[in-house]
């Protein structure tokens, strides 16, 4: 394959699966998180510092990262899921804006504003790809689960979910920290195919960016989040030759969408085993109409 | 610590508040907060700075561009950005991801037209500091905090003084009342908007004379945030309050601790007000209703 | 001792006393209609037995247990069960979801089941289904399981939100103004429903009704309230000739 679009690729899966952990904070749940992408330079961070420093295989540091990240998302979500909902924003706002802050001041640690380099390039983009679609079907089973459920009961009415027995912070923190989990996995994957991470990127803007993804492609759907993902992802990649036109252009066909379709490109549909079935079963009884005819 | 190191701190605070005020205006009325609101501050100053300064006229006519151009670039984000969805009464949340995408389409404006430059206003003052006793201040910090005062001070006149003041609270208070009481409440929004956007040009204007002019110098808006959450999310002198203290407080975290941790240790008080006191020193605590 | 026992409870926002000294006992199977006009405090009371609020006094002991100051899924999770009067019902459910929502917290698998289908989350999600079923025929909803109640009419919604309650396996219900905005007709199908349930099901009902008529011939027991007191408490018939309620409450509607 071309290595620019196995390049591009690659990245979007990357997207991916951190926006599935938007989907499920934001999408599900409700909650805007603005210091997400702190969650993803800590697993890019963790995860890299144990490969360079301790020589610990790939595998084993990834998961001890994604541990850590979901440990310090713990810390930051028990505050978080008892905040009023406009709080949420602001708070992670500040704790991803301090651990921005940290990663440059930690020189020895974190090779400080010149960035961490040196580390080992794993992932593929088989890699990646895999590690997308498993994160996307975690979400997927997610959302039809009890606590699906239970995040979009609490999202639209805290107290009517209180009051049919709904544990509305534990709920909050669940959705929390499986988003917390995935975003710093996505890390993790960026740090070892880049081989190269700094403080730069990890800001408010990068959450941000994955919010708008989530609404741009249906903030109620899974397969809309996901859509919404891999456009505005692989778009400014694919742009690149237009350089500084690609934002204006991403930022126009997002109001578009805000202004006249706010549901999102897919509003609440989703993608189910049993349409893929039926599409199937569509294609193969056409198919096997004509043959007959 | 020395005085010296207050006055600075009020210096920065005053812009801080030019900042955080405008931000409030739109959080009071509208109950989002508009992260369009920095890159607002950064097309407004770059606006200026190509039409005005860079032709070698002084601060009042820079100023004066700055706050005309922060004015429409806000109209204009009211009417692409937020219209629509306050008419379709959709989620507060919709406003947060417009105003984000807003601020992402300004800042790649001025990316376009100005690349990835640092570009530096002239020098306004002929003399750099003033002396007064022991103390020395840089004539620019004179300036800016006088300037800002005088606007706030404006402002608050309007607020509290004037018909447009008093619908501006009405529809703050209450949308759809004001709105049977005869308010015209998208105009009323407009004003607001205008407000807020003269309020992000001087304050553009401003953070690049300290700072130098560069597209992403809007993130600087963060600060008035923190300003505002410390000061009470939604009240103007809450903003102006916290902007100050903020201010002060980040002198002298910056005299004491060097610039990487003054940076932590801003956004730890601004987490610690956050649980402690959600409602910020200005604030009262409202009660959701069940 | 009764199954609910509310003992003096207070409760005052800011200088508006909204409840004082309240008191009730309820037992299974008994039907307590609560009337008064609008302000007297009615929603605040069940608000309060329901843990939304804390009372500033009293204590409130759902069988056998001191629930005043716990927690409001906690107190439901206990067996408390209810209503609202402007029907709340989850926005992006289906109708089954929606019934669904208050079992899932009893649903007994974790979050290993949350993210693959195990066959624990296989048969907690069939367990919960058949529940959700056999409360929504109760209540006549069985066909519109995959409908999305905002499609539905007011009286629908009304019953999908008493299954809601159902679902969460209640001792006490808490029926906040069921008939509010139904016809006639449904009227009498939600007397008949709630009359149906008290019977079948038998837990105890607090009511708060604004239709006299259903009030009346459904309760057993009425409380009157008027500005956070309340002025009388008995049969139908005995409040029904109180003095004092109709000059508060009746006097005034008719």
């Amino acid at each position: 394959m071309n290595a620019l679009i196995s390049n591009v690729l690659t990245q979007v899966c990357i997207t991916l699966i951190a926006v599935a952990g938007i989907y499920v904070l934001t999408g599900l749940t409700g909650m805007f998180s603005l210091g997400q992408a702190a969650f993803m330079a800590i697993g890019a961070y963790a995860s890299g510092i144990l490969v360079i420093r301790t020589h610990i295989p790939f595998f084993l540091a990834a998961l001890i990262a994604v541990v850590m990240a979901t440990g310090i998302g713990y810390l930051i979500g028990y505050p978080v899921v008892r905040l009023r909902r406009d709080y949420i924003s602001l708070v992670t706002l500040g704790f991803g804006e301090a651990i921005a802050a940290l990663l440059n001041r930690m020189t020895t640690l974190t090779g400080g504003a010149s960035g961490l380099t040196g580390i080992p390039r794993k992932v593929t983009l088989t890699m990646a790809l895999v590690s997308a679609i498993i994160a996307i079907a975690l979400a997927a089973f997610f959302k039809t689960s009890k606590y699906g459920r239970q995040c979009i009961a609490l999202k639209g009415d805290e107290l009517a979910a209180k009051a049919m027995g709904i544990h509305v912070t534990r709920i909050k923190m669940v959705a929390f920290l499986l988003s917390v989990a995935l975003t710093s996995y996505s890390g993790v994957l960026y740090a070892f195919y880049m081989s190269y991470v700094d403080p730069t990127g990890f800001g408010w803007k990068k959450s941000a960016d994955w919010v708008i993804m989530v609404f741009f492609g249906g903030v109620n759907s899974l397969t809309g989040s996901t859509l919404g993902a891999f456009i505005l992802s692989a778009l400014p990649q694919v742009l690149r030759s237009m350089q500084n036109y690609r934002y204006v252009i991403y930022a126009i066909l997002v109001l578009i969408i805000l202004n006249f379709k706010p549901s999102g490109l897919l509003g609440e549909w989703e993608l189910t085993p049993r349409h893929i079935r039926e599409t199937v079963a569509r294609v193969r009884n056409k198919f096997g109409a004509k043959k007959e005819g | 610590m020395s005085l010296q190191v207050i006055i600075n701190g009020i210096a920065t605070g005053s812009i801080y508040a030019l900042i955080a005020t405008g931000f409030a205006l739109i959080f009071n009325i509208l109950k989002f907060s508009n992260f369009s609101h920095g890159a607002t501050m950064t097309a407004a100053a770059f606006v200026a700075y190509f039409l005005v300064s860079s032709k070698g006229m002084g601060l009042v006519p820079t100023l004066a561009v700055a706050g005309l151009a922060g004015a429409l670039i806000a109209l204009f984000g009211e009417f692409v950005g937020f219209r629509r969805i306050l008419k379709n009464h959709s989620a507060p949340t919709y406003f947060f991801v417009s105003s984000i995408t807003l601020g992402t389409l300004y800042e790649g404006l001025v990316t376009i037209k100005a690349g990835s430059n640092f570009f530096n206003f002239p020098s306004f003052f002929a003399e750099p500091t003033v002396g007064v006793g022991s103390l020395v201040i840089s004539t620019s910090d004179l300036v800016m905090f006088a300037i800002s005062a005088v606007a706030l001070l404006v402002l608050a006149f309007i607020i509290q003084k004037t018909r447009i003041g008093r619908a501006l609270r009405a529809v703050s208070f209450d949308r759809d009342t004001a709105q049977l009481m005869g308010i015209d409440s998208t105009r009323i929004i407009q004003v607001a908007f205008v407000v807020s956007g003269i309020l992000a040009g001087f304050a553009g204007v401003f953070l690049g004379i300290k700072y130098t002019l560069y597209p992403t110098l809007g993130s600087l808006v963060v600060k008035g945030f923190i300003a505002s959450v410390i000061g009470g999310l939604g009240s103007l002198t809450g903003a102006v309050v916290g902007a100050l203290l903020l201010g002060i407080l980040e002198t002298i975290l910056l005299a004491v601790l060097g610039s990487g941790y003054s940076t932590i240790a801003v956004f730890g008080v601004m987490l610690v007000f956050l649980l402690i006191r959600p409602q910020g020193i200005a604030g009262s605590n409202v009660q959701e209703k069940a | 001792m009764a199954l609910l026992e509310v003992k003096h409870i207070y409760k005052s926002f800011g200088g508006v006393k909204a409840i004082q000294d309240f008191s009730i006992e309820a037992n299974a199977g008994e039907i307590h209609g609560i009337i008064g006009p609008n302000g007297a405090g009615k929603t605040t009371i069940f608000n309060t037995i329901s843990g939304v609020y804390t009372p500033d006094q009293g204590t409130v002991i759902l069988d056998g247990q001191d629930i005043t100051k716990l927690e409001q899924h906690k107190i439901t999770r206990l067996g408390m069960g209810r209503t609202f009067q402007n029907i709340r019902l989850f926005k992006g459910l289906t109708v089954e979801e929606n019934v669904m929502c208050a079992f899932d917290p009893q649903s007994q698998y974790g979050i290993i089941g949350g993210l693959l289908p195990t066959p624990k989350r296989r048969a907690e999600e069939k367990r919960g289904r058949e529940l959700c079923e056999k409360y929504l025929e109760i209540v006549g909803m069985k066909d519109y399981l995959r409908e999305r109640p905002e499609n539905l009419s007011y009286g629908m919604q009304r019953r999908i939100e008493i299954a809601r309650a159902l679902m969460c396996e209640p001792k006490i219900l808490l029926l906040d103004e069921p008939a509010a905005g139904l016809n006639p007709t449904e009227v009498g199908e939600l007397t008949e429903l709630i009359q149906r349930i008290s019977r079948e099901i038998g837990f105890g009902i607090l009511l708060i009704e604004h239709r006299l008529e259903l009030v009346m011939s459904i309760s057993h027991k009425i409380h009157v309230q008027n500005f956070g007191e309340t002025i009388a408490v008995g049969t139908p018939e005995e409040v029904q000739h109180n003095p004092q309620v109709i000059e508060a409450y009746l006097g005034k509607e008719e």
